[in-house]
């Protein structure tokens, strides 16, 4: 792709079929439910990881086809953006199936991942997910999952402040507050020895000013590291997200398409949902161009992706895409509890076993449902990644029984979730390494895994723990 | 005059199952022999959808069920409300709410699950839609004479422009004309009783509670 598709769609934009936007989405959930039917997509509670190949290609069919029906509505110009079959396909043929991130000793190749693929790890993003963090704690919490050996990338979250004072998008405070952001990751991956790591987006800029600000060779994001561009639910787009592609584009910098859809959303059910996220990943390759794709799956009404219906349409969306595309995505573990809980250790779990078998790349993890400031840790990016290793090679069928073994042991807290407890009481604030309390249960959920097969050798409990 | 079985049945069924054109249909009907159509609205409308809240909330149905019904709703609303006014009586059961996502804030799924939800318990909905200026927020209470203003705000960062919606309305000093609640993930109870809010609500359900709480209070 290159600018002057940019340009077509931009024209598109302006030119594309008038509508309401209510009306765009009726008749999006309307034309989901047909689809669900007609492709005869079903949800088992009881397979949590569906090894149906059909079932697969069947959802990724009806997400082609919602997307060729409908495109992109553009909130800026309330007009849909509509592309044809040929279009579409021409594209997905072309897409790029790799993309290295971060350069020098720290780069990784993120890469396409097949169905129960063996030879391919999961590429491992961290970072505070859709959390704030105070400006007190934020450097911490960055360095703690920076520092984590089996982390690849860094993601910089979302400062609310700026020396205390409330950052508002559009205003000068949201420009400082994007390059403060970048800079201290910038500075946490160095500190952890790691200068060369990506650094896949700066959280705070709500606009393409503000992301745009957060672009410095010298003290903030490179080219080699990403920026978010992202996707209203369901479908959506408008120009302010789009001129961060046109910057892109001419910075050379990594397009990263965040898509958010919402289980009991307009997708409905988990089938609907599943078929509006692929169609929303087509989304991100047809109109952003991405180097890879962020799902973030959350809830409608948890904000997490570790219930049943979050962990099918996940497996689901996984394999509809690994089986017909080329797409680099990732998998963004979205959990309820808070840490210090062995609850959020079993959500991660869970999740990270059913995204590294059914074709993700991962990244994690987003704790408390959003809800907590500060309330997430380098250790649950260390220990999804650990579960992904481990689950390398596993097929469809044990994942599944895997995880229906994990929901059990964290399924009642869904609607009364144990927030856990901030940064700085379970880590050590001046060696930036966990306490012996949340390491402890680290440990016991590791055993646990083990008892159920699923062995991680990386860091094994010390012998006097 | 008491609303017969026949015409009660299938206006719920049809409400509930978000069936617009069978709604309407039945509403009409219903128009046609004369019924009154405020005991429509508060014995068979507020009931069925009353319902339908419910069961979202318990997530028993998800958001294109509640649309739809809030699709066939507003249908019907159209009807009753016609002729309401054409018998020269108020349309407006509970009273008017001016609801919107504060400035900045591009996220607008939970603003409109709580405007659904308070077209169905029967208030009348102004939606302002999503990045409204807190200027935008006052003159649209004026117009309306609202009694209500709802603000949702779910980025961390768009707080203090719902914060600064209620602080013009003190500016100008008509805050007490009208009622500000807030809601959204960044928001809570704590802070919006801080700041001088006249109510929060964490969900959809609330909202609903709340707002008739106001009213009441009224």
């Amino acid at each position: 792709m290159h600018t002057n598709w940019l340009v077509e769609i931009t024209k598109r934009a302006q030119s594309g079929p008038y509508m309401k936007e209510s009306d765009f989405d009726l008749k999006v959930i309307k034309r989901i439910k047909e689809l669900v039917k007609e492709k005869g997509i079903k949800y088992d509670p009881n397979v949590l990881c569906p090894a149906d190949d059909d079932m697969a290609d069947r959802v990724w069919e009806a997400g082609l086809q919602l997307f060729l029906e409908f495109g992109a509505y553009c909130q800026t110009t309330e007009r849909c953006i509509r592309f044809t079959r040929a279009e579409v396909l021409d594209i997905l043929a072309e897409v790029r199936n790799e993309i290295t991130l971060g350069v020098g000793k720290d780069a990784v190749v993120m890469r396409h991942r097949g169905v129960e693929d063996a030879a391919n790890r999961a590429i491992m993003h961290s970072g505070p997910t859709g959390l704030p963090c105070t400006e007190r704690w934020h450097p911490l919490i960055l360095q703690s999952c920076a520092q984590e050996p089996l982390v690849d990338c860094l993601g910089a979250g979302s400062v609310s402040t700026y020396f205390g004072e409330k950052i508002i998008p559009g205003t000068p405070l949201e420009i400082l507050g994007a390059r403060r952001d970048a800079s201290v990751a910038r500075e946490a991956v160095r500190m952890a020895g790691r200068p060369g790591m990506h650094i896949n987006d700066v959280a705070v800029p709500l606009t393409c000013a503000g992301k745009m600000a957060a672009c410095d060779p010298q003290a903030g994001l490179r080219p080699s590291d990403g920026i978010l561009v992202s996707q209203m639910v369901e479908l959506k787009t408008d120009f302010d997200q789009l001129s961060r592609v046109a910057h892109l584009y001419n910075t050379g910098g990594v397009t990263v398409d965040l898509m958010t859809p919402l289980i009991g959303g307009l997708g409905g059910a988990a089938p609907g949902t599943a078929v509006v996220s692929v169609a929303d990943h087509l989304l991100g390759v047809v109109l952003y161009d991405a180097d890879y794709h962020m799902f973030s799956l959350t809830h409608l009404h948890y904000v997490n992706n570790t219930d049943p219906l979050g962990l099918w349409v996940n497996a689901m969306v996984g394999q509809a895409l690994a089986r017909n595309t080329r797409i680099v995505t990732l998998n963004d573990v979205y959990v309820i509890s808070g840490p210090g809980t062995k609850e959020l250790l079993y959500e991660c779990a869970a999740q990270a076993i059913i995204g590294t078998v059914c074709g993700f790349n991962m990244q994690g993890a987003g704790t408390t449902g959003g809800f907590k400031a500060d309330h997430t840790t380098g250790l649950e990016a260390r220990f999804i990644a650990e579960v992904s290793r481990a689950a390398l090679g596993l097929k469809r069928q044990d994942a599944s029984a895997l995880a229906a073994e994990l929901l059990t042991r964290y399924q009642a807290t869904l609607s009364s979730p144990n927030r856990g407890k901030p940064f700085a009481e379970v880590y050590d604030i001046e060696t930036v390494q966990p306490k012996a309390e949340w390491l402890d249960m680290y440990y016991d959920v590791k055993d646990d895994l083990a008892r159920l097969g699923l062995v991680m050798k990386y860091a094994p409990r010390p012998a006097s723990a | 005059m008491s609303i017969p079985e026949s015409i009660s049945e299938r206006l719920t069924q049809a409400l509930q199952e978000g069936e617009a054109d069978t709604a309407e249909e039945v509403a009409l009907e219903a128009l046609q022999a004369n019924l009154d159509p405020l005991e429509v609205i508060a014995d068979v409308m507020i009931p069925a959808l009353t319902e339908v809240g419910r069961q979202f909330q318990a997530g028993e149905i998800f958001l294109p069920e509640l649309m739809m019904a809030g699709e066939a709703a507003e249908r019907v609303t159209k009807h009753m409300e016609a002729a309401i006014t054409a018998q020269g009586r108020t349309s407006i059961p509970l009273g008017v709410v001016v609801i919107g996502t504060v400035q900045g804030d591009i996220h607008d799924i939970g603003k409109n699950i709580v405007a659904t939800m308070l077209r169905a318990h029967g208030f009348k909905v102004v939606d302002m839609g999503r990045n409204v200026a807190p200027s935008a927020f006052l003159n649209a209470a004026n117009e309306y004479n609202a009694l209500i203003v709802a603000l949702s705000s779910l980025m961390t960062t768009t707080r203090p422009l719902a914060l600064g919606t209620l602080n013009l309305f003190k500016e100008v000093g008509v805050k007490d004309r009208y009622r500000l609640v807030v809601g959204g993930g960044c928001v809570t109870r704590d802070w919006a009783e801080e700041v001088g809010f006249d109510g929060y609500s964490e969900d959809a359900a609330g909202a609903v509670e709340l707002c008739k709480a106001l009213v009441r209070a009224k």
